[in-house]
């Protein structure tokens, strides 16, 4: 793949993914740019974050991605014909206080993206919205719901042991009862 | 107790600070533990990076504290709590007992 300005974020996050696999970094993509891909971009994030499952060293990174022309610009990896900014995360992959159990993989054009699932998707959104009181989060989560199936048992269970449940039912408000696939 | 396990005396001493100030800034800490600046800069933000603490800007100075999404947080206030009552009462009392709640302008001390 050759990446210009008009490259995608699931093409770029699968074209990063796969290339770091081969490498032997068993990586997770999280954060906005897992909403971006389940609403299909009607939340778009510049952002590519990705959770390293194990520790490696930062040179292993850094040659993985400079064979697909990224530039270590600090913390975050740059490529000149894209504004998307990769970063890597250090493990453990985790969603608020637990662990991420499963995740969800993509296959495109023989490519393979690991990223979040819909659900702890919604999980790692609805984190940012119980910790921070981050609204535009929340609204990010309702999104999720809306575009995916999510396990909203799971979601309820999840935010009870966060000590989350009265803003778990405010969020709930906002998912309408139909729209519970789970 | 901290040092052994962190390997540093450093970073004890300002994960017990942050713990116990809710928020705080690299200044802020230097100059009450009597650390230098560079190291306690290095080491919060080497701490951010690990996902133990989280920042952000206030005005132009940059508050850091326990990153509630570190899935250990719950393990590592209690035993910051648990080392905290190892530290000597009058060092806990000048160090890690901040006012917290508020005082309203003009009130007099």
């Amino acid at each position: 793949m050759r990446i210009t300005e008009t490259s995608s974020l699931p093409a770029l996050a699968s074209f990063i993914c796969d290339a770091c696999l081969n490498h032997g970094l068993d990586i997770v993509l999280s954060g906005g740019a897992c909403v971006s891909i389940y609403t299909k971009n009607r939340y778009a994030s510049f952002d590519l974050d990705f959770v390293l499952r194990s520790p490696v060293p930062r040179k292993r990174i850094r040659i993985a991605m400079a064979e697909l022309g990224f530039r270590e610009d600090g913390r975050h990896f740059r490529h000149p014909r894209t504004p998307y900014i990769v970063e890597f995360l250090l493990p453990p992959l985790s969603v608020g206080q637990e662990p991420v159990r499963e995740v969800h993989e993509i296959r495109t054009s023989g490519r393979v993206l690991r990223l979040l699932s819909p659900t702890d998707c919604v999980k790692d959104r609805l984190a940012a919205y119980y910790h921070w009181n981050d609204r535009p989060s929340l609204e990010q989560a309702v999104l999720v719901c809306r575009a995916k199936t999510v396990d909203m048992r799971e979601v309820g269970r999840w935010s009870v042991n966060e000590g989350m449940r009265e803003k778990f039912d405010l969020f709930r408000t906002q998912i309408p009862k139909e729209e519970d696939r789970a | 107790m901290l040092e052994i396990l962190l390997k540093s005396p450093v970073k004890g001493r300002l994960l017990l600070y942050v713990h116990t100030h809710g928020e705080s800034y690299a200044r802020e800490i230097a100059r009450d533990l009597g650390l230098y600046l560079r190291g306690v800069q290095y080491h919060l933000l080497k701490m951010e990076q690990d996902g133990i603490l989280y920042s952000h800007l206030k005005g132009k100075v940059r508050l850091f504290g326990i990153n509630p999404r570190y899935p250990f947080k719950k393990e590592l206030t209690a035993f910051l709590d648990r080392s905290l009552t190892f530290v000597p009462a009058e060092e806990r009392q000048r160090l890690y007992t901040p006012r917290l709640r508020p005082r309203r302008t003009g009130k007099p001390l």
